[in-house]
């Protein structure tokens, strides 16, 4: 099994002959092989060698290679889950989140790093990576994110103006049991065989002001790649999900583990920017998902085209994807318009 | 997407590879986003998502129009636009002969205004003007007489009231040589390609003595009649378990060379051995397996019909035995064509 | 009774609470409105749901954000829970209703939430049928409660897919029901697509959008 070769040289600084494309699937992957969505959530044999196939039928590079989020604050600390089941629901789901009280959040315990949440599925994915020569994915949400997923975005969001010691204390056990299954993968894999993608769409401007992620979100940013430099993992992504211009100039002064890394951005954010931002790293995406569910195959095309435009431009690299998770639900036509477009317009 | 390959088996000359022919309709519409009853009721979006299916999956041939039910609605019956998750195709609502009044007052529609036929020629004008292979898809006689009343009550008749069965398959093949001859008359008799599905005559429902009865004499004097128009081809798919009914449909001219598919039932051996001087031979994955069965069953299937049927006298084109399900996993419709890819050039 | 003066400070107070979401002083503005004999209505629209209107300013100026919004929420509905046992029926013309729901399938429901607010501090009745709403419901409750809108939130490009559905159930239903979306994955252009007959990006555009398709029907 290749590791993505055009992947790789970008890690390794080196130039490529094309612009890698990256599915940045999980559900679509799943039901192109003839699986249900919960399968990306909770099959892990499945849901690699559906990634393995579509990645094949599509040209897309494998990594990093996508499976359900490692860590999910709200599973992970005693909630309840529920798998997507109806046509409509396109991703796991929280039922009960696990503190939504002042008693529950001082109450919490770190959980089993080993056994909490979707851990056990998360690892049994990761061991297939490793047994057919990928590197194992450690897909985590940030602090902030894994915090607000405990208590409810919308909780997390009143007790930041109205009781930030809660928050803080949310925060911390999300860094702690982060580490915690972190160090799980480490002593399994090594950490030089650990690829971490990290995302963050509660940090998004849609939700909180650039005060408030510099505030709550940013110093855990901080620490998080402080703590990684004792782990010499393979690669860095960074999932910075949605409208996160404002957020841009404070993420950037974080000293991040590597370089290059990977930053990925939605629709929101340009391409250019990104880089201006980020100087040393790859960018990575971004078209709108919401494009390649409902619209034409034309218009995919043409949107392609023009970000691979923007992308080529950037000295470090860029990587084409979906700025988000690709819809599962995407018309598999408007899917390969992504390849043809690359394949016609993604050559240096 | 490219019909090279088709027009060239068909004229005889060397092909680099094995032809992956298309039979799937609902399948390309959930490919692009558009409803299956789009695939009927709408000629231009049910181009466009045939077109571009062929196009991801490097499928030979063009699009093509037609639907299993041919000949309720066309001789006054309604029939039904596919919905809800479960409906593959138009079905019947009323069939138009019910009883025997019935069938003593039907007459031949007109066939440029008659059913499903009006979206059929704005399909073909689409055909003629991409270049592609233009055809117009009908059911064989036995099985449009099936469609114009209930294939229950054919079945009776032949055994009851045989003259009456006769009767209908007559109306039938009248109908059947009209809607060739419009076509043939609008596009020109060598550039049409009649596409006629069998599945009512196979032996899951009568037997081969009933097929020599009702069968033989209606579809050879019909084929006799098309061709005797000039149409240079026509496409007879074989459909079902017709084991038994094979050295009858061997009678049968279909063209210089015909086509003729085959479902998983007929092995291709077989095929070729009854049809290999005068046909294409098609076929013949199993439509079920591409839906359930895992990538590796059905890149192994496929890797063996190529196999058998590969160094065909006149040519072999892999296709799916019947339509490919709307909802056949698309990774394993992918692996048609990587089988195509690894086992069918020459 | 209070003064011209006294009611325009009380006002002033309960518009400055709902801003700064100090819900201690819009509750005891309540009290106090009530206490001296300041209107309901008058406290309802001119304080707390002026003050609405501000806060609808600060955040399409990204001065506020949500955290702020769902704090200034909790003032507003504090106060509006004291005063409007208060309201005389004879006050106000029979409210526009609208019903807000997100899709079957999705469970974000913060902006679904925010524009409840809104609605709400406007003077709508709103019908929360909170979220993952089977897709028939819309139309069931549009046809129990005589809604003059529909207001549809999705947050997942799955569950937009409903919304087409939906919407044609609805119409199906009444043809002059307009219905409302919103949600990430939306835009104008895909609103149309689905059929809808208008579009709001951020619940503080939402009642106005409302008001206009209302107007128009």
């Amino acid at each position: 099994m290749n590791r993505s070769p055009r992947i790789e040289a970008l890690l390794r600084g080196e130039k490529v002959d094309r612009v890698p494309l990256h599915g940045n699937s999980t559900g679509f992957t799943n039901r192109n092989c003839g699986h249900t969505i919960a399968s990306a959530y909770n099959d892990p044999e499945k849901s690699f060698h559906s990634s393995l196939q579509t990645a094949e039928q599509y040209g897309w590079d494998l990594v990093p290679q996508v499976f359900a989020h490692t860590l999910l604050g709200g599973w992970d600390f005693g909630g309840e889950v529920k798998f997507p089941e109806s046509e409509y629901q396109g991703a796991l789901s929280i039922s009960r989140f696990p503190a939504t009280t002042e008693e529950e959040v001082w109450n919490l315990q770190l959980p089993d790093p080993k056994t909490a949440g979707g851990i056990p599925y998360a690892m049994e994915y990761a061991k297939l990576q490793v047994s057919h020569g990928l590197p194992a994915i450690f897909f985590p949400r940030s602090a902030f994110c894994m915090a607000a997923n405990i208590c409810g975005t919308q909780q997390f969001c009143k007790w930041m103006l109205k009781k930030p010691q809660l928050c803080e204390h949310l925060l911390r056990m999300s860094m702690e049991h982060t580490f915690n299954v972190l160090q799980y993968w480490v002593d399994t894999f090594g950490a030089e065989n650990i690829v971490i993608y990290m995302s963050s769409p509660s940090e998004s401007n849609q939700i909180i002001s650039p005060k408030q992620f510099e505030r709550f979100a940013l110093p855990y940013h901080v620490e998080f790649h402080h703590r990684m430099r004792e782990f010499p993992i393979h690669a860095f992504g960074l999932h910075i999900c949605g409208e996160q211009n404002l957020n841009l100039p404070y993420l950037s002064t974080v000293d991040l583990c590597m370089h290059p890394c990977i930053i990925s951005i939605g629709h929101e954010v340009e391409p250019e920017t990104a880089a201006g931002y980020f100087p040393g790293d790859i960018i990575y995406g971004n078209i709108n998902p919401a494009i390649i569910q409902t619209g034409t195959p034309q218009q995919v095309y043409d949107e392609t085209r023009a970000i691979l435009e923007k992308g080529k431009r950037i000295p470090t690299g860029f990587i084409f994807a979906p700025g988000c998770e690709l819809p599962p639900m995407s018309p598999p036509f408007n899917v390969y318009q992504m390849t043809k477009a690359v394949n016609d317009y993604g050559w240096y | 997407m490219s019909s090279t390959r088709v027009f060239d088996l068909l004229q005889g000359k060397h092909v680099d590879r094995v032809p992956l022919y298309h039979f799937l309709i609902g399948f390309c519409a959930r490919n692009v986003g558009y409803t299956i009853a789009d695939m009927y009721a709408d000629p231009i979006k049910s181009y466009q998502a045939q077109a571009w299916t062929f196009e991801q999956y490097g499928i030979d041939g063009g699009p093509d129009y037609g639907y299993a039910s041919y000949g309720g609605w066309e001789f006054g019956g309604e029939v039904k636009m596919p919905e809800g998750e479960w409906q593959q195709a138009p079905s019947h609502v009323t069939f138009p002969v019910n009883t025997l009044d019935d069938l003593d007052s039907l007459t031949l529609p007109d066939v440029t205004t008659a059913g499903s036929l009006p979206l059929a020629m704005e399909f073909s004008k689409l055909q003629q003007q991409n270049g592609d292979l233009i055809t117009v898809i009908l059911g064989g006689n036995f099985s449009v007489a099936g469609n114009i009343c209930p294939p229950s009550m054919l079945c009776r008749w032949m055994l009851k009231r045989p003259d009456d069965a006769h009767k209908l398959l007559r109306i039938a093949s009248d109908h059947i040589i009209d809607v060739v001859r419009y076509w043939a008359d609008t596009f020109g008799a060598d550039n049409v390609v009649p596409n006629l599905w069998e599945p009512v005559a196979a032996n899951d429902i009568i037997s081969p003595r009933q097929f020599e009865q009702f069968v033989l004499p209606y579809i050879k004097e019909t084929n006799e009649r098309i061709l005797a128009m000039g149409v240079k081809h026509i496409l007879y798919h074989i459909c079902g378990e017709q084991n038994a009914n094979l050295p009858l449909w061997a009678q049968i001219p279909m063209g210089d060379p015909g086509l003729v598919t085959f479902g998983h039932q007929v092995t291709l051996t077989k095929a070729v051995e009854y049809f290999g001087d005068s046909c294409v031979i098609l076929g013949n994955v199993s439509p079920a397996l591409v839906q359930t069965g895992t990538p590796q069953q059905v890149y192994q299937a496929c890797r063996s019909a190529i196999l058998e049927a590969k160094d065909a006298p006149r040519g072999f084109m892999l296709m799916s035995g019947c339509e490919l399900p709307p909802m056949a996993s698309p990774y394993n419709v992918y692996m048609m064509k990587k089988a195509i890819e690894d086992f069918g050039y020459y | 009774m209070a003064t011209t003066e006294r009611t325009a400070e009380i006002l002033q107070g309960l518009h400055d609470a709902v801003v700064d979401f100090e819900e201690d002083d819009t509750v005891a503005l309540a009290h106090a409105a009530i206490d001296e004999g300041v209107d309901a209505y008058n406290a309802i629209m001119n304080g707390l749901a002026r003050g609405m209107e501000t806060v609808g300013d600060l955040y399409a100026r990204q001065e506020y954000f949500v955290p702020e919004l769902l704090l200034c929420a909790d003032a507003l509905y504090a106060a509006l829970d004291i005063l409007r046992p208060h309201l005389q029926i004879e006050a106000q013309a029979e409210p526009r209703k609208i019903i807000l729901g997100v899709v079957e399938g999705d469970i974000h429901d913060i902006g679904k939430n925010l524009v409840k607010v809104m609605f709400d501090a406007a003077g709508w009745e709103v019908i929360d049928l909170v979220a993952d709403v089977k897709i028939e419901r819309f139309a069931e409750e549009q046809k129990r409660t005589g809604a003059q809108v529909v207001g549809i939130s999705a947050l997942m490009t799955t569950s937009m897919l409903a919304m087409p559905k939906i919407i044609k159930m609805v119409k199906d239903g009444d043809p002059n029901v307009r219905v409302l979306v919103g949600g990430a994955p939306i835009n104008s252009d895909i609103a149309a697509t689905y059929g809808a007959d208008g579009y709001a990006d951020n619940a503080g555009e939402a009642v106005a959008a409302a008001q206009i398709m209302v107007a128009r029907a």
